[in-house]
């Protein structure tokens, strides 16, 4: 009798640590935003073309602001993306990666579509005018400024240099800070694609 | 032994949704909801120097907007954000800084020298508590109209018309609550209440216990 009790405890906590193993809610990686309304919409201009954010409605939308003459922090996030959309393989083509350029009098929509193209083929850059960006910018919480850099380099630009992402359905659901890996990246995409 | 088996499952099945239940009907841990990010300004302070929000990130920000003609009382607007000011010992912080920032819609004539001035009339503390402001009155629109969704229009006669409202912020730059409407608590309480619930999340929210913390977004258990 003592034994058929204590296999009946035993096998109740392990269920139950199987439960609430298998049941937990995933941990995103980045931060959740439980905004009631759609994220603001834009259309800026890539090489192809006029782009707006509500044209990718149904897929995950990606974007990050940056610049092309950017020495370190956005090459590092746009390999990392690049990375973890090659590493969750076919579902990919349900996710979409918009860089938002801040820097409007060197990046050109060609320079943005052939330095996108080092980190994924389906990368995209877009770019506006000053105002247009500055307007883009500020709605999505992403404060920039000129600063000076080197000969080489030419002015720098310091920015907010957060990862957003944007569910199916157009609402603003991740912002992942700088320095998300690769895994965690991925992590949060494949949950976000199997909603 | 089969039957024995479905008891045990049924059993571990009922008690994670009684658990569930329980954890949003008692609500353990209250949070106060992500509910977008706060837009991203340059602005001029009264001190004449720039006050960005990259500056007040890290800690927590109490955003108004008002304009130095607009007749007292004014919404008790610069009451409610002293009131808060000095009753901060109150809230177990646990050295998280908060800021305050009235942002003047009325730029043509709220110079940094008049918002000096201004702040000094109105006795306020200015030691964390900027009077901002900026020139380019088309990203101003922005910031405050869509960034901080606060109603204002410049009615031409020299008056402003605006909805009274103060936005907090998380130290992350996400906009954790607003209050657009006179309550039987007053804003003042409510605001230094939700002080209290986000330091605690901030502090508590590591390890494993973020799972709880994360649960109760889930389960939107939200601070009154």
């Amino acid at each position: 009798m003592k034994i058929k009790i204590f296999t009946l405890v035993i096998v109740t906590i392990l269920g139950l640590s199987a439960g609430v193993y298998f049941f937990r809610p995933h941990t995103f990686h980045g931060t959740v935003i439980q905004s009631p309304d759609l994220a603001h919409d834009f259309t800026l201009t890539s090489a192809d073309g006029d782009v707006s954010l509500s044209d990718y409605r149904g897929k995950l939308v990606l974007i990050y602001f940056g610049y092309t003459f950017c020495p370190d922090i956005c090459p590092a996030t746009l390999a990392n993306v690049g990375q973890a959309l090659r590493d969750i393989g076919d579902s990919a083509d349900d996710v979409q990666v918009i860089m938002i350029s801040l820097d409007p009098e060197r990046d050109t929509p060609e320079k943005l579509a052939q330095y996108m193209k080092h980190f994924h083929p389906s990368f995209i850059g877009v770019t506006g005018t000053p105002e247009q960006l500055a307007e883009v910018a500020a709605l999505y919480g992403i404060y920039y400024q000129k600063t000076e850099g080197s000969v080489a380099s030419g002015y720098l630009l310091d920015h907010t240099a957060t990862l957003l992402v944007i569910d199916r359905e157009g609402y603003l659901k991740l912002v992942f800070p700088f320095g998300v890996t690769v895994p965690e990246i991925a992590d949060d995409l494949k949950y976000m694609l199997k909603q | 032994m089969n039957k024995t088996f479905l008891y045990i499952l049924y059993g571990v099945l009922a008690v994670i949704i009684l658990s569930v239940f329980a954890f949003t009907v008692f609500q353990p841990i209250q949070v106060l909801p992500r509910m977008q990010l706060a837009p991203a300004f340059n602005l001029t302070a009264q001190t004449n120097t720039p006050l960005t929000s990259e500056d007040l990130r890290g800690g927590f920000t109490l955003y108004t907007i008002t304009y130095t003609n607009c007749p007292a009382p004014c919404y008790n607007i610069n009451e409610i954000m002293q009131e808060v000011q000095s009753r901060l010992d109150e809230v177990p912080l646990g050295g998280i800084p908060v800021n305050f920032v009235t942002i003047s819609i009325d730029p043509d004539r709220d110079t940094p020298e008049v918002l000096n001035t201004y702040a000094q009339s109105i006795g306020a503390d200015t030691s964390n508590w900027w009077f901002a402001t900026t020139t380019n009155k088309s990203l101003l629109k922005t910031i405050i109209g869509s960034g901080f969704e606060t109603y204002y229009e410049d009615k031409g006669d020299g008056a402003f018309a605006f909805d009274p409202s103060f936005v907090l912020v998380d130290g992350w730059g996400i906009v954790r609550s607003e209050y657009r409407y006179v309550t039987e608590v007053s804003n003042a309480d409510r605001i230094l209440r939700h002080l209290g619930v986000l330091a605690e999340e901030v502090h508590n929210s590591t390890g494993s216990t973020k799972l709880a913390y994360e649960a109760a977004h889930l389960f939107l258990c939200y601070a009154p």
